[in-house]
């Protein structure tokens, strides 16, 4: 009984606490509160800042964030947000999918500045019938991110390269050159990231949807128009990588390899750079650079890039509420204090026009901006892939191949039928 | 009804309630779910059997059952005879000395299954390069990179974790042993290997109705060290069932179809904890 009692009052006292914080919630007079439900963990405290910001400028406004992270993890919580009737006012989509799924809800944002300013092209992957039903994020970009160093040091000047002849090339040179130039290896490809492979596939798949989101979202097969491509790229790789290959992880490829400068490039995006900056200061500023890859043609090279988030904005709240929700994200992204904490701060890519290159902190994000101002980047493809397609049926069939327990016909025709059954 | 049935009641009432509302319920929810196609947000229509009947030709699903099948035999095998090993080891008279390797092979057990799965995948890529590098054996290189070593990997990781465990049980069957048998047996002349098996033996027989019931029954449910050490991968081929029903719910949004694979499964851990049960039982009654 002695243990009993205070474990009663534990229970209570808690049901008690959870009442009162639910209750001291509403009513507090003609404040107007606003609930974001975050996916981006690794810029939860540049969100929290520049709440804080907005708030002391706007006393009028309370923002509470919710941050989940890790995937599938937050589409999940995200359900259950609104499964249990307290849907947040504004939370991030992840493309098509997410604006089919939420639709009854999502606001329509097509007259907002921060709409009419993003660049042209970035609410593609976001619009129903040429209805935007979000505000991108941000620009994230990927290709080969490369390590200018050591391509110059193998006397490969990257600038040189522009076909996918001269690329082959390139990589033979720094290929015959490993000791000299203290690599391992020439590629540090981690085939065992499943986001890694899928991103890889976008370029070879962007162009057989036009680069349109909705085509992509709306095809229901996926035919290797450019497989060819893709094979000889990933034999490439496959020839030239550290191995085995399919135990390599991210942050072993990342982390340690290309940061200690052991390989050459690896497949990945500007989200890499903070974790280069943590590690060696001039790296992102001297030696990174990006590299596109040659698909549809041999001499016209393209990287990916685009948003790879948007903010929806849920229209079944009251008025007072959508309207501040609206003045939210107009100011994160248009104001010139947003504009300074969105490249400054939270290091992003911006998805709006209007900011200036300089703004952007490192060289390769600048890149990726003009790029994609000249509109000379595919679309996130693999956003539009059929729900869990990438991870249960492109990446083990890909690591198969690499494997050679498949080869590449058997390869392409198990994955079109996949991706036909699947969607 | 009399008063002592009605208290009876009353105070199983609130565990009834609970057990309800967070068991019962969901599990004829779930049930009702995997006959229909649903994906976790709406029910979009009643397919009947169809989600059962699609089970029987997934082959994915299929290979992660026999996958899952052969990792808890060979997880039982060596979790039973390790822990075994590891009780008769510390209950010999040593002093202290037994006490302190007591905690030291608990341990494992203290950690969770996600950090197990992310220090063994340290081991595995990084200090088995290592020593290959070092030693030049081809035995280290390559770890994880393919079905076999990911599958003893698995079972290695999954044994450390769960052998201390299981130890605890056995050391307390052994302690048990009437010391006037054992004393017997010696003045009969056994030798140590004798008494072991002759005495000691028949007399922890219902240690192992518990160690394999927790053993087999644990090693069907993994998830969290599959999921941190390999993912899966290689290509899916260390993929284990409960990683294939969240794949299936979670990935690719089909809900429904998770949960009837989910009741399959469950079908089949029942049966076998319970078959399990039955035999090791009809030899503890034996003796």
């Amino acid at each position: 009984m002695r243990f009993k009692i205070p474990f009663v009052l534990l229970i209570l006292l808690s049901l008690l606490a959870a009442c009162g914080s639910n209750g001291s919630d509403d009513n507090n007079g003609d404040q107007v509160v606003l609930d974001i439900f975050n996916i981006k963990v690794e810029t939860t405290e540049q969100l929290d800042n520049l709440i804080d910001i907005y708030e002391s400028e706007n006393e009028n406004i309370k923002i509470n964030v919710t941050t989940v992270g890790g995937g599938q993890d937050a589409a999940s919580a995200l359900q259950a947000k609104f499964s249990s009737n307290e849907e947040p006012s504004i939370f991030l989509l992840g493309g098509l999918s997410d604006v089919e799924k939420y639709q009854d809800y999502l606001l329509d944002v097509s007259d907002m500045e921060s709409a009419i300013q993003a660049i042209d092209g970035t609410l593609n992957g976001v619009s129903i019938d040429d209805t935007p039903y979000g505000i991108p994020l941000n620009i994230e970009g990927y290709g080969w991110m490369i390590n200018k160093d050591i391509f110059e040091r193998a006397g490969v000047e990257p600038d040189s390269i522009d076909s996918y002849e001269t690329f082959v090339e390139a990589v033979e040179v720094i290929d015959s050159q490993k000791e000299e130039l203290g690599i391992d290896a020439v590629f540090g490809f981690s085939g065992m990231e499943d986001w890694v492979v899928s991103q890889f596939s976008s370029h070879f798949t962007s162009p057989e949807f036009d680069h349109d989101e909705a085509v992509g979202y709306e095809s229901d097969e996926l035919n290797f128009e450019y497989g060819d491509r893709m094979k000889e790229y990933t034999d490439l790789v496959n020839q030239y990588n550290i191995q085995p290959i399919l135990s390599l992880d991210y942050s072993t490829s990342v982390e340690e390899l290309f940061t200690n400068e052991r390989v050459a490039m690896v497949h990945q995006g500007n989200w890499i750079v903070p974790s280069l900056n943590s590690m060696d200061e001039s790296f992102a500023e001297e030696k990174l650079s990006i590299l596109p890859l040659f698909v549809e043609s041999d001499e016209e090279g393209k990287i990916i890039a685009g948003p790879s988030w948007y903010w929806g904005i849920n229209g079944e709240k009251d008025e007072e509420e959508v309207e501040e929700a609206k003045k939210f994200l107009d100011w994160m992204y248009t104001s010139e204090t947003g504009k300074e904490l969105i490249t400054e701060d939270f290091q992003y890519i911006p998805a709006h026009e209007g900011y200036d290159t300089d703004m952007i902190t490192d060289p390769t994000s600048a890149e990726i901006y003009e790029m994609v101002l000249d509109e000379q980047v595919g679309m996130w493809a693999n956003n539009q892939y059929p729900d869990g397609f990438f991870s249960v049926a492109l990446f083990p069939e890909f690591q198969k191949y690499l494997d050679g327990q498949k080869n590449w016909e058997e390869f392409e025709e198990t994955i079109s039928q996949s991706f036909t059954e699947m969607r | 009804m009399t008063f002592k049935n009605r208290t009876y009641w009353l105070f199983l009432l609130p565990t009834l309630l609970a057990l309800l509302i967070v068991l019962i319920l969901p599990f004829f929810q779930g049930v009702y779910y995997s006959f229909t196609a649903y994906n976790g947000f709406q029910v979009s229509e009643f397919v009947g059997f169809q989600n059962y009947i699609n089970l029987l030709s997934d082959s994915q699903f299929l290979y992660s059952l026999r996958f899952t099948a052969g990792f808890s035999i060979a997880s039982v095998i060596g979790i039973n005879v390790i822990g075994l090993a590891f009780a008769i080891l510390v209950t010999q008279k040593l002093g202290k000395v037994s006490t302190l390797f007591r905690t030291i092979y608990f341990m494992p057990n203290l950690i969770g299954g996600i950090i197990l799965g992310f220090i063994w995948q340290f081991i595995f890529l990084k200090a088995f390069t290592g020593i290959a590098d070092f030693t030049g054996l081809d035995f280290f290189r390559g770890w994880l990179s393919d079905t076999q070593t990911g599958f003893w990997g698995l079972v290695i990781l999954f044994v450390w974790q769960m052998s201390g465990y299981i130890m605890v049980i056995y050391i307390s069957f052994l302690n048990n042993v009437p010391k006037e048998l054992l004393e017997a047996a010696t003045i009969d002349g056994a030798n140590k290997w004798q008494s072991f098996w002759r005495v000691k033996f028949p007399l922890i027989i219902p240690a192992f109705t518990v160690s394999l019931f927790l053993t087999l029954s644990n090693a069907f449910k993994v998830y969290d060290q599959n999921m941190a050490l390999t993912a899966g991968g290689p290509f899916g081929s260390t993929e284990m069932t409960t990683m294939n029903i969240y794949d299936t719910a979670f990935k690719i949004q089909d809900m429904g179809y998770a949960q009837s694979k989910a009741i399959v499964f469950l079908i089949i851990i029942t049966l076998i904890s319970v078959i399990q049960l039955y035999i090791t039982r009809k030899k503890e009654t034996e003796l």
